[in-house]
């Protein structure tokens, strides 16, 4: 396959992905794996599971692997150029509509409203990684030290993350340990 | 200066946000504040707008903030940013899939992470309920909705689509 239609390939994908993460896995499977042949199915579900535990955006991180199993480092490159090429420019053409009117009655109600529904979005978002995110007790410890340092102090979100990895690897080490024993 | 700024914070999401495309939004918030880029309701409109476009959350977030914090030159350096953490590291990996999901440390990290992804999404969730909770009308209907979700499975567009009718109604009628 050349590098073009790689690249175009790709821009189709990230066309299609709406609203993000739960139509990524069959939109894949049927353009890589039944219409085109590229990888196997279960090179898909590889990426996949591994894409979703690196940093990142998972739509993004599952396009580099196909790109780079199919053409190396310059096939990832054109993979992601390609995956984020339509979302892009919906975004500059549709950011550039919407604060043309932003000052009016009608966008002003409508963005009232869908303010209220941002919110229940982020609290199903958030209950989505809740039944996900405890694989013991030690793992709510975690869980309510981030919180308090997010809600009570304004440190980065980086802090949290990379103390939380330091804590998991010490933890783990820990019970390890002990278990050898 | 600010092109340097918007590299160096969306890498940085693109290096440390883990979970997909609401992850991103803890670190938007952080940025929000710290650099007064955008507000809090900016940030809100981003989340509408990213979750009923074409594409993944986190690349809309990203060309979205960027943007409105530094143009379209912006958004080009915030979307390229935050995917080149991926490119590196997918190319690493690569070539140590398969010991990769074995690892300790991989593990390890990864049981970490998840408690403090959710956290970090909680925190956000929380701070922009209390930012709200005066208003008796959007709790209200946050609340009404909030139930619908807990019950049934529904795409983004739907609650989005009738809280923005909703929205729409209310203030033609002058009633916020």
């Amino acid at each position: 396959m050349s590098l073009f239609r790689l690249f175009l390939l790709f821009v189709k994908i990230g066309a299609i992905l709406l609203g993000g993460g739960y139509v990524i896995l069959p939109v894949m499977k049927s353009e890589f794996v039944e219409k085109h042949k590229l990888i196997s199915e279960d090179d898909l579900i590889n990426y996949f599971a591994i894409s979703q535990s690196l940093p990142g955006i998972i739509a993004a991180n599952i396009s580099i692997f196909v790109g780079y199993k199919l053409r190396r480092t310059i096939g990832a490159i054109a993979a992601v150029i390609g995956v984020t090429f339509a979302p892009f420019w919906s975004i500059v053409l549709l950011a550039s509509i919407i604060s043309k009117y932003l000052h009016t009655d009608i966008m002003q109600g409508i963005f009232w409203g869908v303010g209220i529904g941002v919110m229940v979005l982020m609290v199903s978002a958030t209950r989505e990684m809740w039944a996900k995110a405890f694989e013991d007790k030690f793992a709510y410890l975690i869980f309510a030290a981030g919180l308090g340092i997010m809600l009570f102090t304004n440190l980065s979100p980086v802090i949290v993350v990379i103390s939380s990895a330091a804590l998991g690897v010490l933890y783990k080490k820990l019970v390890s340990g002990r278990a050898k024993e | 200066m600010i092109f340097v700024h918007l590299f160096y914070e969306f890498f940085k999401i693109g290096l440390f946000s883990f979970g997909g495309g609401y992850a991103t939004i803890p670190f938007l918030y952080h940025i929000g504040e710290v650099y007064g880029w955008f507000s809090a309701a900016d940030l809100e409109r981003m989340i509408a707008i990213a979750s009923v476009t074409p594409g993944p959350v986190g690349v809309n977030m990203a060309t979205y903030t960027g943007l409105t914090s530094g143009g379209i030159i912006g958004s080009l350096i915030a979307t390229t940013a935050i995917t080149i953490p991926s490119l590196i590291l997918i190319v690493i990996i690569s070539k140590i899939l398969k010991k990769f999901k074995e690892n300790f440390y991989v593990k390890a990290i990864i049981y970490g992470l998840k408690p403090a992804s959710c956290a970090l999404l909680a925190s956000v969730a929380l701070q922009m309920i209390i930012s709200k909770a005066a208003d008796i009308y959007t709790m209200v209907i946050f609340i009404v909705f909030l139930i619908i979700s807990f019950l049934t499975k529904k795409d983004p567009l739907f609650y989005l689509g009738i809280t923005g009718l909703i929205g729409l109604i209310l203030k033609l009628s002058h009633t916020i």
